[in-house]
């Protein structure tokens, strides 16, 4: 499988009168952007707002970031199965605009997995996100079952934002790229002696998957995760829009589509292929409720590594608590079929941090690259600008936040400061591998 | 300028070794013994007051040494506590453990104290307070009181990012997320992380995990008309007046105790130590904790060869895995001496 991914290295975002992108920057014609959205009758009342970084501007309740993308070669959606039919990808030509987002923003409404971002300031060192140009879509649905519900599917507001990425996406359709990036790996049975002479390693994703209805999960080719045993897949797919997150993690822990689609663990194995490593691909994994579910998962992964003969394997989870069991499960079945393992997760250590870091623990896993503590206590002061609702981080049910503590007070304070856990912080833990915080003894 | 106290046992303070180490609590004024060598390395603070308290008076009447101590600390001003060093002096280094943690709890301030690796009170403690890896004996005074000093100064000067890595204290169990100074990111941790583990190279997790010594399920005992069997209990029954100075909570000491010559143990004879329930039940009838009784009439009765001539006791709560096992080994030296084929375990 090869995929071309051709860069457009965005350098500025500002409205106008033509959607289109030239000399590095991306101008928007708002009113035909927002048309576009709304051709979904479930969102009634939409807005666009840029932020940059360094603005004076917090972001909340945002539910999801996608990079804007178009495929070159095929007239094809670039998450199939979601924004549109069903192709495979992974192989061929997309372009992306680089350096921005398109972030889904609740006008008014949050929910538990949703996450908050700072575009200066103190707050901005704790997400991605704050260093990306945000395209925020800012909308009102008419999904009443959900209105009061803590847990949001969010489907029109994560189903715009996807369009909205591809509609932004065609203004590179026809351009010459600025930068090439070629995601080349063959078959694993024929690949050069030299190659198959050095370390094979898979790479284990465990993406959300625990709600039992419908709606929440992180989508694989728009089929919910829940509903899948582990498989094989080529590192180019999750690359190229098969991935789609979900709208149920506490926000630290998630992994967004953005996350996906640059994910920099797939990308660094890559820069060890052929050199120091053997990319044999990635086995898609998931999470679980039920014990017996977590380790058929296990199971299955453990069964996969060791038919393609991996020798070692980086396994990354999506969440903590009560997917840790499906993390140390999976970890202590691949070191029992005797395949070498690096974790990456996040911990969950408490506000004084002397809880212990993960729900459970086995000597196995002996490798853990650690992201971050969910229970960090963040204060913040005011932001000049709120896109969104500041108010959400209280009253919505927001994993990090809460509307009164007796000791605390609210997470929103009257002058617009807040204080927050880390949980609410927008896929702040990066453990898809951009994390540079990690967690040490005090 | 700002104060700082120090605890020392009775050794330390001059006043005599084993034989003094009954010595009461008391509290002097100024610096006495190490406290020179503390108030010399301390910047940030001086120190005022030395308390003085015998590891054994600590050890035997920890309550009611800790309730006079505290009481000594009511009135003084104080804004960081210190103890020892202890060295590799187990009854010591519990010493310095119980009363910091006391003092940290009611006073609000923090607490220093250093330790050798083998000294138990660094597994009972360190999660309580700063302990530092310390000296065999006190020929490392200076080197140990330098570096309870140097923490010390840098708490007293308000400084909160104190990492065990950089301060060398032992880790406390206590978590935070940092960033790195060199920003490198979680994906190239995880691949260099891998490609060492893959060539057998030593590789540093970023998360250790704890090793949990699983001890395997024993064989069944085939023929338990030939078995000699001892009773151990961590439900802390003694005799009334325990004479081995057992702990009633985070127990370092156990005792064996002759039952060859009785049927039963008798309530007003034998009580419960064990600060972790209530021991009105026990005390009226000890057996209730430890069978002696039903043992006494298995073995009349030809079901067992042969109920052991000792039980053995210690207390379980708050007692670290460390401790307990270490104890167990003692244990069982005295059991193989007396040929002792199986052991029913009771707790509470």
């Amino acid at each position: 499988m090869r995929l071309e991914i051709g860069n457009f290295h965005v350098k500025d975002i500002v409205f106008g009168d033509t959607t289109k992108y030239e000399n590095g920057v991306l101008t928007i014609n708002k009113q035909e952007a927002l048309d576009f959205v709304k051709e979904d009758e479930h969102i009634t009342e939409a807005d666009i707002v840029i932020a940059k970084p360094g603005d004076n501007i917090r972001i909340v309740p945002v539910k999801e970031a996608i990079e804007p993308r178009t495929r070159v070669d095929k007239d094809a959606p670039v998450f199939p199965g979601v924004t549109g039919e069903l192709t495979p990808v992974g192989n061929g030509v997309t372009h992306a605009l680089k350096g921005c987002s398109v972030l889904a923003v609740g006008m008014t409404y949050g929910s538990f997995g949703d996450g908050l971002i700072d575009m200066s300031g103190d707050g901005a060192k704790y997400t991605l996100f704050s260093e990306l140009l945000n395209v925020c879509l800012v909308v009102d649905t008419d999904e009443e079952f959900e209105r009061h519900e803590q847990q949001k599917k969010n489907r029109a507001l994560r189903w715009g934002a996807h369009r909205l990425a591809e509609y932004l996406g065609a203004t590179v359709k026809k351009l010459e790229a600025e930068e090439k990036e070629v995601f080349e790996l063959p078959a694993m049975t024929k690949r050069s002696a030299e190659v198959s002479a050095l370390p094979s390693v898979v790479y284990v994703m465990q993406p959300q998957s625990q709600m039992e209805e419908s709606g929440y999960n992180d989508l694989v080719y728009g089929w919910d995760m829940n509903h899948v045993v582990p498989t094989l897949m080529h590192p180019n797919e999750i690359l190229d829009g098969a991935m789609i997150s979900g709208s149920f993690m506490p926000c630290s822990s998630k992994w967004s589509t953005y996350d996906f689609m640059n994910n920099p663990t797939i990308k660094r194995i890559y820069s060890e292929h052929g050199k120091t490593l053997n990319f044999l691909g990635v086995i898609m994994s998931n999470l679980n409720v039920s014990l017996e579910q977590k380790n058929r998962s296990a199971q299955f992964v453990a069964q996969i590594a060791t038919s393609i003969g991996a020798d070692g394997a980086i396994l990354a989870e999506e969440g903590y608590g009560n997917p840790d069991a499906d993390f140390i499960a999976c970890f202590a079945a691949l070191e029992d079929a005797g395949v070498k393992t690096v974790g990456m997760t996040n911990e969950c250590t408490g506000r004084d941090g002397q809880s212990q870091p993960l729900v459970t623990l086995d000597v196995k896993a002996d490798a853990i690259v650690s992201c971050g503590n969910v229970s960090q206590l963040i204060k913040l002061p005011p932001m000049e600008t709120v896109v969104g609702n500041l108010e959400a981080l209280a009253k919505h049910g927001l994993s990090g936040g809460w509307e009164d503590d007796e000791v605390l007070g609210s997470s929103v304070k009257e002058d617009g400061s807040i204080i927050m856990e880390n949980n609410s912080m927008f896929c702040g833990d990066r453990v898809s591998g951009w994390s540079t915080k990690q967690m040490k003894e005090f | 300028m700002k104060k700082a106290i120090l605890y020392i046992n009775q050794f330390f303070a001059g006043i005599g070794g084993e034989d003094k180490a009954d010595h009461e609590p008391e509290i002097r004024e100024g610096l006495v013994g190490p406290a020179m060598a503390l108030n010399a390395a301390l910047n940030g603070a001086e120190v005022t007051h030395t308390i003085i308290c015998g590891d054994n008076f600590m050890g035997s009447n920890e309550d009611e040494a800790v309730k006079r101590i505290l009481g000594f600390l009511e009135d003084k001003d104080m804004d960081i506590f210190f103890a020892g060093p202890a060295f590799q002096a187990g009854r010591y280094g519990n010493a310095c453990g119980v009363i910091s943690k006391a003092v940290k709890a009611k006073f609000d301030i923090e607490a220093i104290s250093c330790m050798h690796e083998e000294n138990p009170g660094v597994l009972m403690f360190k999660k309580d307070l700063y302990i530092f890896p310390g000296g065999k004996s006190a020929a490392a005074m200076r080197k140990d009181m330098g570096k309870m000093a140097g923490l010390g100064d840098k708490v007293l000067a308000g400084e909160t990012d104190l990492r065990a890595e950089v301060e060398g204290f032992y880790p406390r169990g206590v978590r935070h997320q940092v960033w790195r100074e060199d920003a490198k990111p979680a994906s190239d941790r995880a691949v260099e992380m891998l490609l060492k583990k893959l060539a057998g190279e030593k590789f540093e997790t970023e998360l250790p995990i704890p090793e949990v010594d699983r001890v395997p399920i024993a064989a069944p005992i085939q023929d338990m008309t030939q078995a000699r069997i001892a009773l151990v209990t961590t439900g802390g029954i003694v005799p009334i007046d325990n004479p081995d100075r057992i702990q009633s909570a985070s127990a370092t000491r156990w005792g064996r105790y002759d039952i060859s010559a009785m049927d039963r143990l008798e309530g007003g004879v034998y009580k419960t130590i064990h600060a972790g329930f209530d021991p009105a039940a026990a005390d009226a009838d000890p057996n209730v904790v430890t069978p002696v009784d039903s043992l006494k009439v298995y073995e009349k009765e030809g079901k067992i060869g042969k109920v052991d001539d000792f039980f053995y006791s210690t207390v379980g709560t708050g007692t670290t895995e460390a401790e307990a096992s270490r104890m167990a080994q003692e244990m069982i030296v005295k059991m193989e001496e007396s040929h002792v084929t199986g052991i029913i375990m009771t707790s509470t």
